[in-house]
C-alpha cells in the first residue's frame, strides 16, 4: 500500500475517482484496482449517470471511456471541462492503444491524460497517482491561497474595526461579501436610544496641557468609555474631539436598549474615575464625564459625499441626546423622560432628580429631563 | 491446443469479480451469435471491440485476441472468419480454467 493510500485512510479523505464505462466488467476492474490503492471509486455506465453522480458529489478524478452509449466520452469530457464546477477535475480518457485519432480528439475535448485499453495495472496506477499528486498539490496551493486571503481579510477587518464600531464593520463587510459594494444600503428608519458622552471642562484642561500630552489623555479617556460602550453592546457612530455618540438598538434590535445605555453611562463614569485621579495627581484641571441619553426615531444610513462618508444616525433623538450632554455636569447623566420611564426601576432613586421642563437650544418647546448623579 | 483446457492466471484481488466476468462472457457469446445471424456487422464490431479491451485487463489474453479478430472480421465483412472465431470463443469459454495468485 502506498504512502498516499495510507494517508488517505488515516485522514478519512480518500481520493475519489469516478469510473465511467458502459462495460460493467471493465468498470468493476478499474474500480477494484483503484480501491486496492486506497482510493474510493464509483462507477457510472453512461454520460447521464456520470453527470448525476457528479452533481451529488464531485470526484477528484474521472476515468472516462470513449465509447459510451448516447453521448460519447469526448462529448462528456468537453461538457465537463466547459462547466466551472467540473473544469478542474482531471479526466483520463480510456482509448484503444492504436487509436491516435481518438487521442487528438481527446486533447481537443480537454482530457488531461490517456489510458490505453487493454488496461495494464501498473500503467493505470502510475497515471492515476501522477494526476492525484498534481491534483493534491493544486488543492493544497488553493487551500494556502484561501487561508492567506482569509488572513488578509481578517487583518483588514481588525484594522477596520479600530476605526469604526466592530458591529458596523461587520455590517459593512457583510455588504461587501453580498455584492461588493459597501455603503449602498438604503437609509433605514430605526428606533434608537442615543447616548452622547463628553469630557466636561476638557477644553479648559487642554489650554493648560501640552498638545502631545492631550493625545495621550484623550486615548486614556476614550479607552475607558469605548470599552464601556462595547461592554453593553452599543454601536459607536462618531468620535469627535472628546465627544462620543453611541447608538443602542441599532443596527441590531435590543429590547433593553435604554437599560444598556444607562449601564454604559454608569460604567463610563466609574471607569473614568481612576483616570481622573491620575490626571488630578499630575495637576490637571477638574473634569469628568457628562452623558445625555434620549430615545426616538432616527435615520440610519450613509451620510456624506462619495469622497467622504459617515455611516451614522441622525434625527431628533440624536440631537436631544447631544443637547442633554452639553447641559450635563461632570459625572451627571441627563435622561429624556421616555428613557427615564424605561429605566426608572433600575435606578437608585436617591440619585435621581427631576430637572423639570427644559428648553433645549435649537429646539422648539420643552422636554422633561431627569438628572442622575453617577 | 483445443483438446486441452485453457489455463488462465488471474490476480487474486480480482477473484470475486470472475464469476460475473465469466457470466457476462457467455452472454456475450450469445449476443455474437445473434448478431451474426442477423448479419449485424456493427454490433459484431462493437462486441469484438469490447472483448479486446476487457479480456487481457483481467488476464484473459485469448478473449482479447479473439475480440480483435471479430472486430477486424466485422469491419471487412468476413463472415467465414467471424463464424470460425465465434466457434473458437465458444470452445474457449467451455474449457477455460482459472487459477488465482
Amino acid at each position: 500500500m502506498s504512502d498516499l493510500a495510507d494517508a488517505a485512510r488515516m485522514t478519512g479523505t480518500a481520493f475519489r475517482v469516478l469510473v465511467v464505462d458502459d462495460d460493467p466488467d471493465m468498470a468493476a476492474f478499474l474500480a477494484r484496482l483503484l480501491t486496492g490503492e486506497g482510493m474510493a471509486a464509483e462507477t457510472a455506465g453512461d454520460a447521464e449517470a456520470a453527470i448525476a453522480s457528479l452533481s451529488l458529489q464531485p470526484p477528484d478524478m474521472i476515468l472516462l471511456d470513449v465509447m459510451l452509449p448516447g453521448a460519447d466520452g469526448f462529448t462528456l469530457c468537453e461538457r465537463l471541462k466547459s462547466a466551472p464546477a467540473s473544469a478542474m477535475i482531471p479526466i483520463v480518457l480510456v482509448t484503444a492503444l492504436e487509436d491516435q485519432e481518438s487521442r487528438v480528439r481527446g486533447i481537443r475535448a480537454g482530457a488531461d491524460d490517456f489510458l490505453s485499453k487493454p488496461v495494464r495495472r501498473e500503467e493505470l496506477i502510475a497515471r492515476v497517482k501522477t494526476l492525484q499528486r498534481l491534483h493534491e498539490t493544486r488543492r493544497e496551493l488553493e487551500a494556502r491561497r484561501l487561508a492567506a486571503e482569509i488572513q488578509h481579510k481578517e487583518t483588514l477587518r481588525k484594522a477596520f474595526a479600530r476605526y469604526v464600531s466592530p458591529r458596523l464593520a461587520e455590517t459593512i463587510i457583510a455588504d461587501l461579501v453580498e455584492d461588493g459594494t459597501p455603503f449602498q444600503r438604503e437609509p433605514q428608519r430605526v428606533s434608537v436610544v442615543a447616548l452622547f458622552a463628553d469630557l466636561r471642562g476638557f477644553t479648559r484642561l487642554t489650554e493648560a496641557t501640552r498638545v502631545d500630552e492631550v493625545v495621550g489623555m484623550l486615548n486614556e479617556y476614550f479607552e475607558v468609555i469605548t470599552d464601556a460602550a462595547y461592554r453593553h453592546e452599543g454601536t459607536i457612530f462618531s468620535m469627535a474631539g472628546d465627544c462620543l455618540l453611541v447608538g443602542f438598538n441599532v443596527p441590531f434590535a435590543q429590547a433593553d436598549a435604554a437599560e444598556r445605555a444607562c449601564r454604559a453611562a454608569q460604567d463610563m463614569v466609574a471607569g473614568f474615575a481612576p483616570v481622573l485621579a491620575s490626571w488630578t495627581a499630575r495637576g490637571g484641571a477638574p473634569t469628568g464625564v457628562g452623558v445625555g441619553i434620549a430615545s426616538g426615531e432616527a435615520i440610519l444610513g450613509n451620510i456624506g459625499s462619495p469622497h467622504y462618508m459617515s455611516h451614522t444616525i441622525i434625527g431628533d433623538a440624536v440631537n436631544t441626546a447631544a443637547r442633554l450632554m452639553q447641559m450635563a455636569q461632570p459625572s451627571e447623566l441627563l435622561l429624556a423622560r421616555p428613557v427615564y420611564e424605561s429605566v426608572r426601576g433600575t435606578l437608585d432613586s436617591q440619585r435621581v432628580r427631576f430637572k423639570g421642563q427644559v428648553a433645549l437650544r435649537g429646539r422648539s418647546g420643552t422636554i422633561e429631563v431627569y438628572s442622575v448623579t453617577l | 491446443m483445443n483438446d486441452g483446457a485453457y489455463k488462465v492466471t488471474v490476480a487474486k484481488d480480482l477473484e470475486d469479480l470472475i464469476p460475473t466476468f465469466m457470466k457476462n462472457r457467455r452472454k456475450e457469446l450469445d449476443n455474437l451469435r445473434i448478431a451474426l445471424a442477423a448479419q449485424d456487422l456493427e454490433q459484431l464490431r462493437q462486441l469484438g471491440h469490447r472483448m479486446k479491451g476487457v479480456g487481457v485487463s483481467y488476464g484473459f489474453e485469448r478473449v482479447s485476441t479473439l475480440g480483435k479478430t471479430i472486430e477486424d472480421g466485422a469491419r471487412s465483412g468476413d463472415r467465414a472468419s467471424l463464424e470460425a472465431t465465434i466457434a473458437k470463443y465458444d470452445d474457449y469459454l467451455a474449457k477455460v480454467q482459472v487459477a488465482f495468485e
